[in-house]
């Protein structure tokens, strides 16, 4: 995953690698995404987190679809 | 996962944080009055359940994501200290883990411009403009998490 300025600076970069698009969001987006995902990382009492929930995560910040699905 | 190993990835979280460096496992065996050997499979099984990642062929820390155990382009400020993160995500995690705010400086891999980004209580304050873009589905992460 990675930062690009805009657009057409991701249209670019995806040609000079050859690579599909894949999805982007805003880094705002990112951002309300990492503090659900890696909030609870450092705890003392962290147990890994069920896909099930991770997929909750994902689909509770509208990033559905079949790029989303984690299995 | 079971407990003793879950024990053995929260030390070496807790370790990481306080430290700066991810503890070898001999380092890690020393602290918990354990076996070398043990913790070497420890982390080979923790990465294998993808709660840490491993140097290829090593028991050598790569990842203890959001975290970066070696240098990256994605430097983080956060919490006092200075940290390097994996990807895009795991920048903005660091900030989140931690429960501080966070500064980022990254940069554009199609102009090299430099990127900078920055969180306060919680909220993106500086950054908003910028893309972010994933090129691997979900359900392919884990494949190759260090291209992911």
């Amino acid at each position: 995953m990675v930062f690009l300025r805009s657009e057409e600076h991701l249209e670019r970069w995806l040609a000079a690698n050859g690579w599909e698009p894949g999805s982007s969001m805003s880094a705002t987006k990112l951002n309300a995404l990492a503090r659900a995902w890696w909030w609870s990382r450092l705890d003392p009492d962290w147990r890994p987190r069920p896909p099930a929930e991770s997929q909750t995560i994902l689909d509770g910040l509208g990033l559905t679809g079949a790029f989303w699905q984690l299995a | 996962m079971d407990e003793l190993d879950l024990r053995i990835r929260n030390h070496v979280y807790a370790s990481f944080v306080r430290d700066g460096v991810a503890p070898t496992p001999e380092v890690a065996a020393a602290a918990l009055g354990s076996d070398a050997k043990w913790v070497e499979d420890a982390y080979r099984r923790l990465h294998d359940a993808h709660a840490l990642v491993l140097q290829p062929d090593g028991t050598e820390i790569r990842m203890l994501n959001p975290f970066s155990a070696v240098e990256t382009s994605y430097h983080v400020e956060a919490g006092g200290r200075s940290w390097f993160a994996n990807c895009a995500w795991d920048a903005l995690g660091i900030p989140a883990a931690l429960h501080a705010d966070g500064r980022i400086d990254s940069a554009c891999p199609d102009c090299g411009e430099q990127l900078e980004l920055e969180v306060q209580d919680g909220e993106l304050v500086r950054g908003h403009g910028l893309l972010v873009h994933f090129v691997v589905p979900a359900h392919r992460w884990w494949e190759d998490i260090a291209f992911t």
